[in-house]
């Protein structure tokens, strides 16, 4: 790593935190809207950075057991549409589930169907 | 926004309404359109009205400003509640699409309808209202519709595939969702006017209860039961998922609501199909709004943070289908 701290994930914790704190509540209620919003894509960054490329490796796996032959989100969308697999199959119900649960780590893990199912 | 009070004037005059602008004040109007809140104030009394006009970003599900107002005009005819119609754009308008109705006074943002405590009353009531304001839509004669895009469960996952498909951003979980939909079989019910987003936003409260439906962009003629399950779309809870219609209101109550006003029977697993439609749906217009933003002319923050929800939608799809969700 040649780059110094702070580090990218440092970077933007600080600036989701000035515009917490500093930003939000001194601007017009539409504004103050779209603020709130920055903050959470900056959050959303955030966890990607930090989770991103693990998850991108469990994904993978997971697809890769369930072609045989590919990896790809692509390829699992390609399976299913074509009738490959069956709706019923109990391995691609899970691994639809995984997949997804670990996508809403990222987008939103406050969102209540997601945190009902990790508690 | 002098500009904008001419154009008010002269459609205002148009039926004869004479006065003066004033006040004109920006609403959250819905992805395709801008809405204004102002006064006109002349010798016989004050009024406050709302111009709905189209924001030139449509969105290929909506319809015209212009259909809106007529649909809306004889939805009142028929007693459901909505905004009375004042004044609608005509060929050679300044505002070549929009309209003006009488403002309905009460709260359309759902986290204040859902946690504000002067709507305690209004929230207990306010499932059954929405079955029987829903009933009423559907009842409306489609006679004067020819405009309005009609469309079978099966054309309306065709379509929605479509629109998916251009935006080649290939999800697993919306190839199952349209798998599984595809070998429902939906109960055939004779086609009705269906308002296409009728949720928490889209609605009017005030502490006594329902005063209006708004934001009638995606009305279409299709399968009632539509309306019903979108109502319960997981996304429109706003954490309160307990409460499945809306985060405030039982499906129970939705439902008696309705039949107070219809004969047609309710099936409560008839309206889970639509739920579940409803969210691959709610996936696409997502999807919509993202690729706007990331091909559009304009940045929107907005937008940019929508492509993310669509994992919300997918966990919700996959909790209805096969995790036995509500």
């Amino acid at each position: 790593m040649i780059f110094d701290r702070p580090t990218a994930y440092e970077l933007l914790d600080s600036v989701s935190i000035f515009l917490e704190e500093k930003i939000k509540n001194e601007l017009p209620k539409h504004l103050g809207f779209n603020v709130q919003i920055a903050i959470n894509v900056i959050n959303i960054v955030k966890r990607e950075i930090r989770e991103g490329n693990e998850i991108n490796e469990s994904s993978k796996k997971i697809i890769l057991e369930m072609l045989n032959d590919q990896e790809t989100t692509e390829a699992l969308a390609e399976a299913i549409k074509e009738g490959q697999i069956d709706l019923e199959n109990k391995d691609l119900q899970k691994a639809l589930l995984e997949i997804t649960k670990m996508k809403l780590s990222v987008d939103n893990p406050n969102y209540s169907s997601y945190k009902n199912l990790v508690d | 926004m002098e500009e904008l009070k001419r154009s008010i004037s002269e459609l205002l005059l148009s039926e004869k309404i004479e006065g003066k602008i004033s006040e004109i004040t920006p609403l959250t109007g819905g992805a395709s359109a801008e809405t204004y809140k102002f006064k006109v104030t002349n010798k016989k009394k004050v009024s406050l009205m709302v111009l709905r006009k189209g924001s030139g970003a449509t969105s290929p599900l909506a319809i015209s400003k212009k259909d809106e107002a007529i649909i809306q005009n004889e939805v009142f005819q028929q007693g459901a509640p909505v905004a009375e119609i004042i004044a609608i754009s005509k060929e050679n308008s300044l505002l070549k699409d929009a309209y003006i109705m009488k403002l309905v006074e009460g709260e359309s943002i759902a986290r204040k309808v859902l946690r504000d405590k002067r709507f305690s009353e209004a929230r207990k009531n306010l499932a059954f209202e929405c079955g029987q304001a829903l009933a009423k839509i559907h009842s409306v004669s489609l006679d004067a519709f020819s405009k309005v895009p009609r469309n079978d469960p099966k054309e309306l996952l065709d379509n929605l595939y479509l629109t998916y498909k251009q935006f080649k951003q290939p999800l697993p979980v919306f190839e199952y969702t349209f798998r599984w939909l595809r070998e429902q079989e939906f109960i055939e019910i004779e086609p009705s006017l269906v308002h296409g987003d009728f949720r928490l936003g889209n609605i009017i409260v005030n502490e006594k209860g329902l005063a209006a439906v708004i934001d009638w962009e995606l009305v279409n003629i299709g399968n009632p039961i539509q309306d019903l399950g979108w109502m319960c779309v997981n996304s429109w809870r706003f954490g309160n998922d307990e409460k499945v219609v809306g985060g405030f209101g039982d499906l129970k109550d939705l439902i008696k609501g309705y039949s107070s006003i219809s004969d047609l029977h309710i099936n409560e697993s008839e309206i889970k199909k639509w739920q579940v439609f409803g969210s691959l749906r709610w996936g696409v217009i997502c999807l919509i709004q993202t690729f706007s933003h990331l091909n559009g002319p304009s940045n929107s923050v907005e937008r940019a943070a929508i492509g993310r929800r669509v994992s919300e939608t997918e966990i919700d799809m996959i909790n209805l289908m096969y995790l036995g969700g509500k």
